[in-house]
């Protein structure tokens, strides 16, 4: 049977890769969600004064 | 049998639904405009970015093929996978159509295609894209109720109540929230679907074993089962299809360009395709090995696309059922919404435009935003669900998706980098690659001229669309007579 590092170094990186970035996007996510949800309510206050 | 838990893997899975509705409408008070609505205000950064655009881009559809692939052509099948990362890499580094289209301000594709060819163009633009992708998502349904009925040992006789239900709880929150609600229930099933993966993927090669997945590769398809060029059903051919296919999707799929659309500035979308580029290979490889782990187990089986379902219905226990089953629910859940959106954001701000020869108060513009998202959520349903599809479902999503892709993509670069490209030129790319695939499948179907369409092949007739929608644009750019001045359309 031929050696196929080629596949088997794409699987590994691929769990390592996904499961780090999971962990990372989880954290980093939430963070966005946050301060996305703040700016969009700073907007909000701001168009029920002008209104 | 299965080893779904009902107790278990039901809490598992009612806790993920309960939590994704409640997330879902809790946003819908900050939508105020069609453009808090449409694109989150252009609020997103850049790690809900990459979970947003993971999430849509993965669904039970998505899982059932990719399998599929790794099950009839072993390691090789996660080819296109590897060829869009490449795309998606390179454009984000790049910046190549991705920075004009951000940096122009528009909602969608169609509307920077105005500006370079005209009113009937967008219209036109918005019109394929509409129909490519509503068509494309048709199926999407059914495939994922296949899926659960499978994996979860459940009685045929719910698939459409259970996934008419799915939809109705999707749709609520999409019409309700629009762009706001989608983001962050995607964040949410981003994580709850990778993790389902991750955890899946890790037990199947624990227990099926990394040399018996490379064996059973080797034995079933020799040297054709990791290389593509070798294979007899893949060829340079396929490569070169997928390639282009896979850099026409990065470049203009509406779902994947919501995101760089609806990006805080353009730096932060280009930031979100260069980091997500690598998640398009694990969404073709893990599902190929749970494909290949089918092939391994349970050997030849009439149905290849039902194989990984059966496997994982035995492989998966309790607990763990739970968990891959709520992935997969959030897989096909944050697909459906952000489809409904993006295509209801096409038929809204191109289709619609004419009709507005005013622009419409906020307050109009969201009801007909919701309006139409319940309109797309029926069709789905009649079209996708409770109306059965014939023939072949591989052969229809290329079509359906070719016609659109081959052309936006054409339309997109001209616009984006050849001032000289005009309406001409456009109206031509478009018919012609329309005209290609529908020609294959007319071909294909009847029986006098089927030889010749298996001669010719789904892949040859797939590059003769992408090259020939491209001569189009430059003939038909070059034929119509420009005066000094006037714009491209003019």
């Amino acid at each position: 049977m031929p050696n196929h590092w080629f596949w088997g170094a794409l699987t590994i990186a691929c769990v390592i890769w996904y499961s780090t970035i999971t962990i990372y996007v989880a954290i980093k996510g939430a963070r966005d969600i946050k301060n996305m949800l703040a700016r969009l309510d700073s907007v909000r206050e701001r168009d029920a004064e002008k209104s | 049998m299965t080893n779904f838990n009902w107790l278990l893997d039901g809490s598992i899975v009612g806790l993920y639904l309960l939590v994704t509705m409640v997330a879902g409408l809790m946003v819908r008070k900050y939508v105020g405009k069609v453009e808090h609505f449409l694109v989150a205000g252009r609020e997103m950064d850049v790690y809900l970015g990459i979970a947003s655009l993971a999430a849509t881009e993965f669904g039970i559809v998505t899982c059932m093929y990719t399998a599929q692939n790794g099950y009839e052509k072993g390691f090789a099948g996660a080819t296109p996978g590897i060829l869009m990362a490449l795309a998606m890499a390179g454009v984000g580094l790049t910046g190549f159509v991705i920075k004009p289209l951000r940096d122009s301000g528009v909602m969608t594709i169609p509307e920077l295609l105005e500006k370079q060819f005209g009113q009937r163009i967008r219209w036109a633009a918005g019109v394929v894209i509409v129909l490519g992708g509503l068509l494309n998502m048709g199926v999407f349904l059914r495939t994922g109720g296949q899926f659960l009925v499978l994996v979860a040992g459940l009685d045929v006789r719910y698939l459409e109540i259970m996934m008419t239900a799915l939809l109705v709880g999707v749709a609520v929150y999409t019409i309700l929230g629009g762009m706001l609600s989608v983001l962050v229930t995607d964040f949410l099933q981003f994580v709850v679907m990778s993790a389902g993966l991750i955890l899946v993927t890790i037990l199947i090669l624990m227990n099926v074993g990394w040399e018996k997945l490379v064996s059973t590769v080797d034995t079933s398809y020799g040297a054709g089962g990791f290389n593509p060029f070798v294979n007899p059903t893949m060829g340079w051919q396929y490569v070169l299809f997928n390639l282009m296919l896979n850099t026409a999707a990065v470049l203009t799929w509406q779902t994947t360009i919501a995101r760089v659309l609806a990006a805080k500035d353009t730096n932060t979308g280009r930031k979100i395709y260069t980091r997500t580029a690598f998640f398009f290979v694990c969404r073709f490889l893990i599902p190929g090995i749970w494909g290949i782990a089918a092939l391994a187990t349970l050997g030849p089986v009439a149905n290849t696309l039902e194989a990984m379902p059966q496997y994982l219905s035995t492989a998966v226990p309790a607990g763990l059922m739970g968990v891959l089953i709520a992935a997969m629910l959030a897989a096909d859940m944050s697909t459906d919404s952000s489809y409904m959106l993006t295509w209801c954001s096409v038929i809204y701000n191109d289709i619609l435009a004419p009709f507005r020869k005013r622009p419409w108060s906020e307050r109009k513009g969201l009801f007909w935003n919701r309006t139409i998202i319940a309109l797309i959520g029926i069709f789905l349903l009649v079209y996708g669900l409770w109306y059965p599809l014939k023939g072949d479902l591989w052969t229809y999503l290329g079509v359906t998706g070719t016609i659109y892709l081959a052309s936006i993509s054409v339309l997109l670069i001209a616009c984006c980098y050849w001032r000289r490209a005009n309406s001409w030129g456009a109206g031509a790319s478009i018919i012609v690659s329309a005209a290609i695939p529908i020609a294959y499948l007319v071909i294909e179907q009847v029986p006098s001229t089927a030889e010749l369409a298996k001669s010719i092949g789904p892949y040859y007739s797939g590059i003769a669309t992408y090259l020939l929608s491209g001569a189009a644009m430059v003939i038909g750019s070059t034929l119509k007579p420009r005066a000094e001045g006037r714009p491209a359309h003019a």
